[in-house]
């Protein structure tokens, strides 16, 4: 299959940031499993599994495109000294990446490009859930204060 | 715990070739994939997944070790157009891989850091045995020819 015009530049920039996030969670999980967040731990890690697969589409999509995937290139990895420095990271991640997604499809749709827009509405369904997931965490963090919020990630 | 001298700086170098392996791999999983070779695929992903469990467990062990992971900083990702160059590539990954295991296991027990030693030393071995199946798909194809031997690669085994 030959890829419409602009579509394969998108799916790189795609694949630059989904592996960037593959790093993130990578690291926030081991962070907080030495932090002794068992909840948090799994919860990133669960994110990392999701944000890999979203990487393998992505580029068994280029190439099925006829394009050559970039896995050299990777976007700032933000570490923290805390849970709250890791949710605000991360959430700035994924609303970048929401925003690309929305971005691709439109422009897939203009140069009619039907597979590759729904690739990428599914994986943006899962990125706007994460956005989710981390506006909830900073939201249950305000109301209910950090210290009864981490007591509880303690556990599974 | 507190780390001994260099261990911190070796664990990150093998973390940055860990996370180098790791996209190499899956991208040659990949281009398996989309040339039909299923039984490659398989192996190939295998390898990137076992990466990325080690990769795990360094960052954790350099958390443990109160330093800091460094998953900024990766080397360059080599990627093979035929299968014999992805063959090539990632045994060449793995060799690297094993001499700075290699290193790192040398200087653990220089400074006395069994517990890191011992979780370089069961890296090593995995990295052992990737580099004999490598090995052994390329003894393979010299024997058989290409042709042959990547036609019993569209199956996946079992």
């Amino acid at each position: 299959m030959k890829a419409k015009e602009g579509v394969l530049d998108l799916l790189y920039k795609v694949v630059t940031l989904e592996l960037t996030a593959v790093h993130h969670y990578l690291l926030h999980a081991s962070l907080c499993d030495n932090w002794g967040y068992e909840r948090l731990h799994h919860e990133f890690h669960e994110h990392m599994t999701e944000e890999t697969t979203h990487v393998s589409k992505v580029i068994g999509h280029v190439l099925y495109l006829g394009g050559r995937p970039d896995v050299q290139k990777l976007g700032a990895v933000s570490s923290g000294q805390s849970v709250q420095d890791l949710f605000n990271a991360d959430l700035k991640l994924e609303q970048e990446d929401v925003t690309l997604l929305r971005d691709a499809i439109a422009h897939c749709a203009k140069v009619s490009d039907f597979t590759t827009r729904h690739l990428l509405e599914e994986m943006v369904v899962d990125s706007e859930e994460h956005v989710n997931w981390f506006e909830t965490q900073l939201r249950t963090i305000a109301q209910v204060g950090l210290e009864n919020y981490l007591g509880e990630q303690i556990k599974k | 715990m507190k780390a001994k001298e260099g261990v911190i700086n070796i664990l990150n170098k093998i973390l940055t070739a860990d996370l180098t392996a790791i996209n190499q791999y899956f991208v040659h999983a990949k281009m398996c994939e989309n040339w039909g070779y299923d039984r490659l695929h398989h192996k190939v992903r295998e390898r990137s997944i076992d990466e990325m469990k080690d990769a795990d467990e360094l960052i954790g062990h350099i958390l443990y070790l109160d330093g800091v992971p460094n998953v900024q900083r990766m080397n360059t990702v080599q990627i093979g157009e035929t299968v014999p160059e992805q063959l090539k590539t990632d045994l060449k990954t793995e060799q690297e891989m094993l001499t700075l295991l290699s290193e790192g296991v040398a200087h653990c027990t220089k400074v006395g850091d069994f517990t890191t030693r011992h979780m370089l030393e069961d890296m090593a071995k995995d990295v052992d045995t990737h580099i004999d199946w490598i090995e052994t798909q390329q003894e393979l194809i010299e024997q058989v020819g290409l042709e042959n031997y990547l036609s019993e690669q569209i199956h996946k085994e079992g």
